[in-house]
């Protein structure tokens, strides 16, 4: 991608499929996403960076897709909420939200799963302080992060006794 | 947010970078991008073309100078620095200050060359830099220079960056033995845009009894770091004792004006000064008789 342009052909793996576009220069990540692959899951909140509805995970690094160009992303691969849960089974940390009431309005949580996710590969069984910090960047204005703490706890406590591997929906060795 | 229509390219080279950015007026670099986007968005500034830096080679990584010190890519990421054994070898503190900046999304994207050029009065990283006497490397088409961080600062969102250059890497030389840095800031919420903070370097001698070199530098008390030389020059030659920093840090930001803003008013902001420049003196001492070069104290 050498040209200067206000459009450019973008390749990216989306949650395991390929896909081409020509997109905008202007275009955002997140907007990419929703409005032209139809991946709605991943929220917009307060399009400013703060509020960490749109995190997703691009080539292995957690970000907010409100605060990249789409255009940036050409050759990556882009992990979205959808990508969690594997033939309708949901993930473990999809689950232990459900079990633990760790959402209510549920307008944070796509964010909040993908925050979780990254976190749980990077360290597999964080004290509540490393989870609080963890979602730090993810704003949720019903729960208290109380339940949201404990779900992504327990999912790591039972991974550390050897029950489901928290990652496995993405494909990825903790 | 739909952005304004703007052109967007990813150059191979840094040669090639600088040469759009020499003949465009309305080119910006974009690096990691978590405070140039929001510009964008708010339509607060025109730019025709984005010159995405983030990919190119000559501005990424973290290496040991011959020296002993650190060379540190432009836009290696707060994450990068927060996880460089490197880093966290030589410079302790630098890692630590990289390690509470925002949050993880910000961590991965954000630059440390980004955090530089921005000048934004609250970010984390320029205080420090100055602290541990970093040098700016500068390229543009027609050449390059070194500028120290101390003078890379000019003021509200304004830099020694001339029109057509761009920062490519920061240079953090070796502390000297029996150093140490600390850095101490107020903040409503751990991990938040600080009101005051203040960074700080010593050097003890032989027998970690006295302090023979320090640095001291204030931020959010002017609108660029600032060294309290005064201070500084109470502190050499102090005892690298409690009492003897406390009274050192008495008259802390004394000679300055400090800003006035809804965050706090400039006596206030004076006052903490003093406290915020005792703790990160503190510190500081505390990582020299670590041998640490950097310090075993937590927070932001």
């Amino acid at each position: 991608m050498g040209e200067r342009a206000t459009s450019h052909a973008v390749t990216v793996e989306v949650n395991g499929e390929k896909v081409s576009r020509i997109v905008a220069a202007r275009q955002l990540l997140v907007h990419f996403l929703r409005d032209t692959l139809g991946l709605t899951g991943t929220h917009i909140g307060c399009d400013t960076g703060n509020c960490g509805a749109c995190s997703v995970i691009v080539n292995g690094k957690l970000v907010k897709s409100c605060m990249i160009l789409a255009a940036q992303t050409d050759g990556a691969t882009i992990e979205t909420v959808e990508g969690l849960a594997q033939d309708g089974t949901l993930s473990p940390l999809q689950e232990s939200f459900h079990e633990h009431h760790a959402l209510q309005c549920g307008y944070c949580t796509p964010g909040m799963l993908m925050s979780a996710t990254y976190l749980l590969r990077h360290n597999p069984e964080p004290t509540d302080e490393e989870i609080r910090r963890g979602i730090r960047g993810n704003i949720c204005r019903c729960t208290g992060y109380v339940n949201i703490v404990k779900a992504i706890r327990a999912v790591s406590r039972r991974q550390a006794t050897g029950g489901h591997a928290v990652t496995a929906a993405a494909g990825e060795e903790v | 947010m739909l952005l304004e229509q703007v052109e967007y390219v990813r150059p191979q080279s840094l040669d090639e970078a600088l040469e759009i950015l020499a003949n465009d007026d309305g080119a910006a670099p974009l690096a990691g991008g978590q405070s140039l986007t929001n510009v964008l968005k708010n339509r607060v500034a025109s730019v025709d073309v984005l010159v995405d830096i983030s990919a190119l080679g000559d501005l990424a990584g973290i290496t040991r100078t011959a020296d002993g010190g650190l060379s540190i890519g432009a836009c290696v990421t707060y994450d990068e620095l927060d996880r460089s054994a490197e880093v966290r070898q030589s410079h302790w503190m630098l890692g630590e200050v990289a390690a509470h900046i925002e949050d993880q999304q910000i961590r991965n994207k954000g630059t440390i060359g980004g955090n530089c050029c921005l000048s934004d009065p609250t970010n984390n990283l320029p205080p420090i830099l100055v602290a541990l006497d970093a040098v700016m490397e500068l390229r543009s088409r027609s050449g390059r220079r070194s500028v120290e961080a101390a003078d890379f600062f000019k003021g509200y969102f304004a830099t020694a960056l001339e029109p057509g250059e761009l920062l490519v890497s920061i240079t953090v030389p070796q502390m000297p033995e029996r150093s140490g840095a600390g850095y101490a800031s107020l903040a409503v919420g751990a991990d938040a845009k600080a009101m005051v903070r203040a960074a700080a370097r010593v050097t003890l001698d032989r027998d970690h009894a006295t302090i023979v070199d320090s640095r001291v530098v204030l931020a959010r008390v002017a609108h660029v770091p600032t060294r309290d030389a005064e201070a500084e020059a109470r502190l050499n030659g102090a005892d690298a004792t409690d009492d003897a920093v406390r009274a050192a840090c008495a008259g802390v930001a004394d000679g300055m004006q400090p800003i006035t803003d809804v965050h706090g008013s400039s006596e206030y902001r004076r006052q903490m000064a003093k406290v915020m420049a005792r703790r990160a003196v503190d510190q500081a001492i505390a990582a020299a008789r670590g041998g640490r070069n950097g310090s075993s104290a937590g927070g932001n």
